[in-house]
């Protein structure tokens, strides 16, 4: 070959080459700039976290003195206005019995939707896609008037049952997975004599760990990451009753910012890092539920 | 046991007679319990030797009666006027004391009786399905075959009906906390449910349409403010729902595509780094970023250091009076920086979906475009987005609904921080950069003004619908004509 190849070819093969490396540099440089973009918020959540002032830092991006009191204060400090461990302890209860309300209701309809047939299957989903289509927030205005009525505001089982009340609708996901388990799997313990619910405990739950693991992480981190809700039913005013999202919010309200800045940093931080674990355990589960779940409609 | 075969088919097309067939014939047919357990539910089962049945049925069946003789027909009879008794203080001989008289409470009237009407479908529907079992019952015994006993009952719902028991709970859940609330919205947006009638001090009651007119500007003095304030938020709200669609989907494509080929190195790592900003909660972000967009915020210092400030000034896109850029503050920035910022939130969720599906697209497909001369752009609008829309057409769909009802971003940016200069979207809570959803919320957080936002409510709902069925047929009717 290299015999054959004229000084000429070579020099067009080196220029290739080095407009591939050129090309490639680029290619590089701007992923380089993209990433930044999305990091920059990042970083300033994280140094601001560790600054030494209290408030916003209007002048410096970088905090010009480091300290870790921000973290001792949120985790140790608690003070009228910022009472985090308390917030978390809160946010964690609403958010064990979400999770296991949800989890429980999403497999139940999912599986009766995938696995069971019977006559007014169609018209249930229908129905379920139509009421999906009202605005949650206006499903939850009218949950307010109900829930006030009854005096459940500013209680944590009120809280959980809007959270976890209607969350049998959120299905569809999960029933695309449950799609996937072979039916000839189910026919054949139905012929050795298993009853419907034998197969949903013993076959298609057991087969089902990745949905079953996306399901209970994504009910668990909704009342960390739900501030709406929480803003709607927990009204009191009374600090300690809060969940970290409504707690963190506060703090930026225009008169406590100047003193909480950097503490919500800080509490923001914490409640990230549980919340990235998870999400990490999920990411791929999330795209696996997001397609399989969009072409089955 | 299972169905038992009718002797005469009760369809003459064979097919399997339907739920009031089945009621229809039962009553009809069936005997002197079959006809009675239509109106106390438990006598058709001990008819037909079912007992425990027969106690658990007609338990149910008491619950429901008792609900409405308390509660239900009581607020049923005042439903018509939602309450004529305004609460008073009311001397009281027997104690001298002043008392509240008993007065009444429209919300609690509301309420109620809606519960009740629900009750009432309920129970009918229940006692037809009681006939129709009995006649079941009651041609097995006539066959002289047994009946099922209630061990085998129970095991019929955790085998053939085993889709009733897993149904019965989240279907209630969601009657309950999302079906009975929506009624009572819906109801609400024809009443005069505001500040000036909030029970229990005051009553509110029927107003029929008008609040419909008062949103399309045909009512009293108020109605012009509330008319041009919808008007401007509804067009807002679309442009929003649009953008924020299609810069998602289009930066994810893009950016997957652009970390998922041969030439870039490390992709995981770079993926890596988009997907952080996901793990962080939308709540801490989004306050984050419009901390760092403030008028005084370190945004503003960086513009005004690095001379865009003074750039912005000098080519008119800054009145001179400002000595820092309105990003979130001022009408036309802020919508702008709105997109831009959710850009920044959704890019990273759809970049993670488009590598997945991307991935899914056959290699020879695109290895046969390959050899047949196909450059890049051809493969990307010949096959790569057809495949993705295919797939993602109906999430599209979703999204754009999802967007339409995206309270998060824009509440969380502008709340606090974006004050209207018009006078007439003050008047009624409204600001250029609310949605209809976050309109509607703080019409009832600030002035208490439900029967608005109920009507805002159905209004949304509407949109929405119409635009997923519309957009549902499309999607349709194109599958249809490409296999």
């Amino acid at each position: 070959m290299t015999q054959v190849m004229s000084a000429d070819t070579k020099k067009q093969l080196r220029k290739g080459k080095i407009q591939r490396g050129v090309r490639g540099t680029i290619r590089h440089l701007i992923l380089i700039a993209l990433a930044a973009v999305w990091l920059v918020p990042i970083l300033w959540l994280v140094v601001t976290s560790f600054s030494s002032y209290r408030g916003i830092n209007f002048t410096h991006f970088f905090p010009e003195g480091y300290t870790l009191d921000n973290y001792i204060n949120v985790l140790f400090h608690p003070d009228s206005v910022a009472q985090f461990p308390q917030w978390f302890m809160n946010t964690l209860i609403v958010a064990i019995f979400n999770c296991i309300i949800s989890t429980c209701f999403v497999l139940m309809v999912a599986y009766a939707f995938s696995c069971c047939r019977f006559k007014s299957r169609r018209l249930l989903q229908n129905l379920s896609v139509t009421v999906n289509l009202f605005p949650g927030v206006l499903a939850m205005i009218a949950v307010y008037f109900v829930l006030r009525y009854l005096d459940l505001t500013n209680s944590y089982a009120g809280l959980i049952m809007v959270y976890a009340g209607s969350s049998g609708l959120g299905y569809l996901i999960c029933k695309g997975f449950f799609d996937t388990v072979p039916v000839s799997l189910r026919e054949a313990a139905k012929l050795d004599g298993a009853s419907e619910a034998r197969i949903f405990f013993q076959i298609v739950i057991p087969m089902s760990k990745p949905i079953l693991v996306y399901t209970i992480i994504n009910s668990f981190m909704m009342p960390w990451t739900d501030f709406v809700m929480a803003k709607m039913i927990l009204n009191s005013g009374i600090s300690a009753d809060w969940t970290v999202a409504i707690g963190l919010y506060n703090m930026l309200s225009r008169t406590l910012v100047n003193n909480y800045f950097a503490l919500f940093c800080a509490g923001g931080v914490l409640v990230s890092i549980p919340i990235s674990i998870l999400f990490v355990i999920m990411q791929k589960f999330y795209v696996e539920g997001i397609t399989s779940g969009a072409d089955k409609g | 046991m299972a169905e038992v075969t009718l002797s005469a088919p009760l369809r003459a097309d064979g097919k399997e007679p339907n739920f009031l067939q089945r009621f229809g014939h039962g009553f009809v047919h069936g005997d002197i319990f079959t006809k009675l357990s239509f109106l106390v539910w438990g006598l058709g089962y001990i008819g037909h030797g079912q007992l425990i049945k027969a106690v658990l049925v007609t338990l149910v069946q008491g619950l429901g009666l008792y609900y409405l003789g308390v509660a239900g027909i009581p607020n049923l009879m005042k439903f018509g006027t939602l309450g004529t008794v305004q609460m008073e203080m009311v001397f009281n001989p027997a104690t001298f004391k002043n008392e509240v008289n008993d007065y009444d409470n429209s919300f609690a009237i509301l309420l109620l009786s809606i519960i009740a009407l629900v009750v009432i479908v309920a129970m009918i529907a229940a006692a037809m399905a009681v006939v129709a079992s009995n006649y079941n019952l009651q041609q097995i015994r006539k066959a002289g075959k047994k009946t099922n006993s209630f061990v085998q009952d129970v095991r019929v719902y955790l085998n053939e009906k085993f889709y009733v028991t897993l149904l019965t709970l989240p279907v209630l859940g969601v009657v309950i906390f999302t079906i009975v609330p929506l009624f009572i919205l819906i109801a609400v947006a024809f009443t005069n449910y505001d500040q000036q009638h909030m029970p229990p001090n005051s009553l509110f009651t029927w107003v029929g349409l008008a609040n419909f007119f008062t949103l399309f500007g045909g009512g009293q003095s108020l109605s012009l403010t509330f008319g041009y304030a919808f008007g401007k938020i509804l067009i807002w709200t679309l442009v929003w729902a649009f953008f924020a669609t299609f810069t998602n989907f289009f930066g994810g494509v893009f950016l997957a595509m652009f970390i998922n080929d041969k030439k870039t190195k490390f992709p995981k790592l770079w993926r890596t780094l988009f997907v952080i900003t996901i793990a962080v909660p939308q709540f801490v972000t989004l306050l984050l970023v419009r901390n760092f967009f403030g008028d005084n915020g370190i945004f503003n210092t960086m513009m005004s250091n690095l001379g865009v400030t003074d750039l912005l000034h000098n080519i008119g896109l800054l009145s001179p009076t400002m000595d820092y850029i309105p990003f979130l503050t001022s009408n036309g920035w802020a919508q702008v920086m709105i997109i831009l910022i959710n850009i920044w939130v959704g890019v990273p969720y759809q970049m993670l979906i488009a590598t997945g599906v991307l991935m899914n697209i056959p290699a020879d497909m695109l290895e046969a475009a390959r050899i047949d001369g196909a450059n890049p752009v051809q493969m990307f609008f010949r096959i790569k987005l057809p495949y993705l829309l295919s797939v993602q057409g109906p999430a599209l769909v979703t999204d754009f609904v999802k967007n339409v009802n995206n309270f998060n971003v824009i509440y969380l940016l502008t709340q606090d921080v974006y004050v209207t200069a018009d006078q007439s979207m003050a008047a009624s809570s409204a600001k250029e950069v609310d949605l209809l959803v976050t309109w509607l919320f703080r019409l009832t957080q600030e002035q208490y003004n439900y029967k608005m936002a109920a009507v805002i409510g159905i209004m949304v709902f509407i949109i929405c619908a119409v635009f997923t069925v519309v957009c549902f047929r499309f999607i349709n009717k194109k599958e249809a004509t490409f296999s």
